[in-house]
C-alpha cells in the first residue's frame, strides 16, 4: 500500500476508495464491488448527503430521506454479514454507524443546516457574525429577573409581579422563536433555488455568502433564545 | 463529569458579579456569546490611568462559563491594560482544571476580556485626552 503524501492526501483517499479492498478491481458501483460483490467502506470523505444519495439541499422530503435510509440500512446492516469474513463484518458495522449518524443529522432541519454550513464554509464557526448585543442585554436582564423571582416569595405581591413579567417575556421570546423558524425556512428555500440554478458568477457567489451568513446568524440567535426560554419554562412552568 | 473544586467555588461564590453603566467614563464593555452552546457573557472593566481598578461580569451559561468569567474579573483587577492583554484562555483552563469539553468557556472569557479592552480603547480614542493618561 502506498503512503499518501501530505499534499495530495485527499486525492489518494479517493483513489483508494475507487479500488476494491478485496480484489483490487475498480469499483464503479456505489458500495459494492461489481466483480467480487464485497461490501465497500463508505469513505470518510463522503458527506452525509452523498452517503444517503441525496442532493446537498436544505429542504429534504422526510419520506424520501427515510426511504433512502432504509434502503441503505438493508445493504449495510451487520446482521446480514454474520456469515461473512471479519473484514466485511467490520466494514458493514462502520458503514451502518456512518449511515445512522448521517440520517440523524439530516433528519433534523436545524442540524442539517448546521452540517451544511460546516460543509460549505469550512468550520461554521469561521463565519463571524457580530454578536447581537441587544439580545444579549435582554437575556442578561431577564436572568436577573429570574434570579429575583427564584429567591423571593412567590406568593407575595412582588413575586406575582415578577411572574407576570416573566410570562410576558416568555410569550415574546416564543413569538421571536417562531419568527426565526419562519425566516430559516425561507432562507432554506432561497439557498436551494440558488443551488438549482448552479450559476458561478459574482452575484451568485455574493448571494451564497449572504445566505450562509444570515443562516449562521439566525441559528446562533436561535440557540441563545432557546436557552433562555428553557430556563423560563423550568422556572415558571 | 464533575466540576473541579475551584469551579464549584466560583459558581457558588461568584466574584464581582454585576455591571457598570456602559456609558460611564473609563468603562469598557465586552459582550460575547458562544453560538454552539448559547452561553452569553458580559465582562466590564473600569480603567483609571491605564490600570484596571474594577471589573464586573454577568454570565448566562454553565458553571464553567460562570467560573471562567468570575476568575477573569478577579485577575483583571489591578492589572494594567497591557498586562490584561496577556491573559490567555489556557491560564484559565489551568487554574480551574477545566476538562476538554469546557475549554470553549475559557475561550469565551478571553474573548470577553479582549472585547472589553477594545471597547475601552475605542471610547478613550474617540474622546482625546480623557479616559487615558499619557
Amino acid at each position: 500500500m502506498n503512503q499518501p503524501s501530505l499534499s495530495s492526501g485527499s486525492r489518494n483517499v479517493q483513489m483508494a476508495r475507487s479500488m476494491c479492498w478485496h480484489c483490487q478491481s475498480e469499483v464503479a458501483g456505489e458500495y459494492f464491488c461489481e466483480r467480487c460483490v464485497k461490501v465497500q467502506p463508505v469513505s470518510k470523505e463522503t458527506d452525509y448527503f452523498t452517503c444517503l444519495g441525496l442532493p446537498r439541499r436544505l429542504t429534504i422530503d422526510p419520506a424520501l430521506l427515510e426511504a433512502k435510509y432504509y434502503e441503505r440500512s438493508r445493504a449495510f446492516h451487520p446482521d446480514f454479514y454474520l456469515n461473512k469474513t471479519e473484514a466485511e463484518q467490520a466494514i458493514s458495522l462502520d458503514n451502518a454507524a456512518t449511515l445512522n449518524t448521517a440520517y440523524r443529522t439530516l433528519r433534523d432541519p436545524v442540524q442539517r443546516a448546521e452540517y451544511l454550513l460546516d460543509l460549505e464554509a469550512g468550520s461554521a464557526k469561521t463565519i463571524r457574525t457580530s454578536p447581537p448585543a441587544d439580545l444579549f442585554e435582554e437575556i442578561l436582564d431577564l436572568q436577573d429577573t429570574l434570579d429575583a423571582y427564584r429567591a423571593g416569595d412567590h406568593s407575595s405581591e412582588t413575586g406575582r409581579q415578577l411572574r407576570a413579567r416573566l410570562e410576558a417575556e416568555r410569550g415574546a421570546l416564543e413569538r421571536r422563536q417562531a419568527e426565526m423558524e419562519d425566516e430559516l425556512q425561507k432562507l432554506f428555500v432561497e439557498w436551494d433555488a440558488l443551488q438549482d440554478r448552479g450559476e458561478a458568477d459574482d452575484p451568485s457567489r455574493m448571494e451564497r455568502d449572504r445566505l450562509l451568513r444570515r443562516i449562521r446568524e439566525i441559528l446562533s440567535n436561535r440557540t441563545y433564545v432557546k436557552n433562555i426560554v428553557n430556563d423560563l419554562v423550568e422556572t415558571i412552568g | 463529569m464533575a466540576y473541579s473544586d475551584k469551579v464549584v467555588d466560583h459558581f457558588n461564590n461568584p466574584r464581582n458579579m454585576g455591571s457598570f453603566n456602559k456609558d460611564e467614563e473609563g468603562v469598557g464593555t465586552g459582550m460575547v456569546g458562544a453560538p454552539e452552546c448559547g452561553d452569553v457573557m458580559k465582562l466590564q472593566i473600569k480603567v483609571q490611568n491605564d490600570r484596571i481598578v474594577d471589573a464586573k461580569f454577568k454570565t448566562f451559561g454553565c458553571g464553567s462559563a460562570i467560573a471562567s468569567s468570575s476568575l477573569a474579573t478577579e485577575w483583571l483587577k489591578g492589572k494594567t491594560l497591557e498586562e490584561a492583554e496577556q491573559i490567555k484562555n489556557t491560564d484559565i483552563v489551568q487554574e480551574l482544571n477545566l476538562p476538554p469539553v469546557k475549554i470553549h468557556c475559557s475561550v469565551l472569557a478571553e474573548d470577553a476580556i479582549k472585547a472589553a479592552l477594545a471597547d475601552y480603547q475605542k471610547k478613550a480614542g474617540s474622546k482625546t485626552g480623557t479616559g487615558s493618561a499619557q
